[in-house]
């Protein structure tokens, strides 16, 4: 890559890109921890709802990773096909 | 591979086999064809059922084609109540078993030169974007043919909360926006995860860790199914709830 304009816009991807799932990540975790952490003082206070409380865990789980999912969606499409360079 | 630098060029991501173009539009073939077999599976099914139905002891597929059935009912007659939307009830369940059978399918490594061509057909975003505007077109249309179309307009810029009407309005904007990358997202980051596990592992032992992201995968494609057919069946609540009813 001899062109440092083609550099410096790739160097931003990648570090842009890194921040994306960073974010994301740290965002994941603690939503994922809260959720589990309900299930578990839910479970820990009546027994027999763990049944029950399953479902909603999930549920919230896979919310919580759709956040995570969409920042890796656009990690992607900044990385790997970098707009503004056409590269 | 004589070195094990894994930079993001060697990485083939959004590359799609046999695209073609038609009236200046670009089809990816690959997908189109992985999501007709999974039509196809699911048709296939779904004329077993009928074949076999019978009103005695349940055979396998008419006990899963019931558990789904009970479920998706239950749920719409809690969230808004099978004789205001009784259609929701087949289009969840379609969504919810094409989504899964598009996401399970994707486990079968049908390859041509090192290239799947059989992928899972939500790591395409079009298809994940044409479902989300299905939904999201049949919601509204429904929302205004049953509170007439001015109502609707002003109950969703309304909202919850009247004073937070651009607020609102973002948020119907997410909603297709959003169940459409969800899923794409979770199926995408898939199939990146093989290609980095193909990239990192040496060949004798690259199946261990393959099958055990495969399972998380095959668990993963459940759950973004399952959370597809409920978030459409929440917007079609949210939709077409009268003022008077107001029972969240």
């Amino acid at each position: 890559m001899a062109d440092i304009n083609q550099a410096i816009i790739a160097a931003g991807a990648y570090i842009g890109g890194g921040l994306i799932l960073g974010g994301g990540a740290i965002g994941a975790g603690i939503g994922d921890g809260i959720a589990g952490s309900q299930f578990i003082a839910g479970v820990a206070r009546q027994p027999e709802a763990q049944g029950r409380l399953f479902l909603p865990f999930f549920i919230t789980v896979g919310l919580v990773e759709a956040a995570y999912f969409i920042n890796l969606a656009f990690m992607a499409l900044i990385v790997f096909s970098q707009p503004g360079s056409g590269a | 591979m004589t070195t094990q630098n894994l930079a993001a060029s060697q990485i083939e991501v959004g590359q799609h086999l046999f695209r073609f173009e038609l009236f200046g539009m670009t089809f990816n073939g690959d997908t189109l064809l992985a999501s007709a077999v999974a039509a196809a599976v699911l048709i296939a099914l779904a004329f077993m059922l009928r074949a076999k139905i019978t009103a005695g002891v349940p055979g396998g597929v008419q006990l899963f084609f019931e558990t789904i059935t009970g479920a998706v009912r239950s749920q719409v007659e809690n969230l808004i109540g099978l004789r205001v939307a009784p259609f929701v009830v087949p289009l969840a369940m379609t969504l919810f078993l094409f989504i899964l059978v598009a996401n399970w399918l994707a486990v079968l490594p049908v390859q041509i030169g090192g290239h799947d061509f059989i992928p899972p057909p939500a790591a395409d975003a079009n298809f994940t974007w044409a479902l989300a505007l299905l939904v999201f077109i049949w919601y509204q249309v429904a929302g205004a043919r049953r509170r007439g179309a001015g109502k609707h307009l002003v109950q969703l810029a309304k909202g919850h909360v009247a004073g937070m009407a651009p607020l609102n309005i973002i948020e119907e904007l997410a909603k297709p926006i959003s169940l459409s990358l969800r899923l794409f997202g979770n199926v995408f980051g898939g199939t990146i995860m093989v290609s980095l596990i193909m990239g990192m592992f040496p060949a004798y032992i690259l199946w261990a860790p393959n099958v055990i992201w495969k399972l998380f995968d095959l668990f993963v494609g459940l759950i973004q199914a399952f959370i597809f057919a409920l978030l459409t069946i929440l917007y079609f609540s949210q939709s077409m709830e009268l003022h008077e009813e107001e029972s969240h």
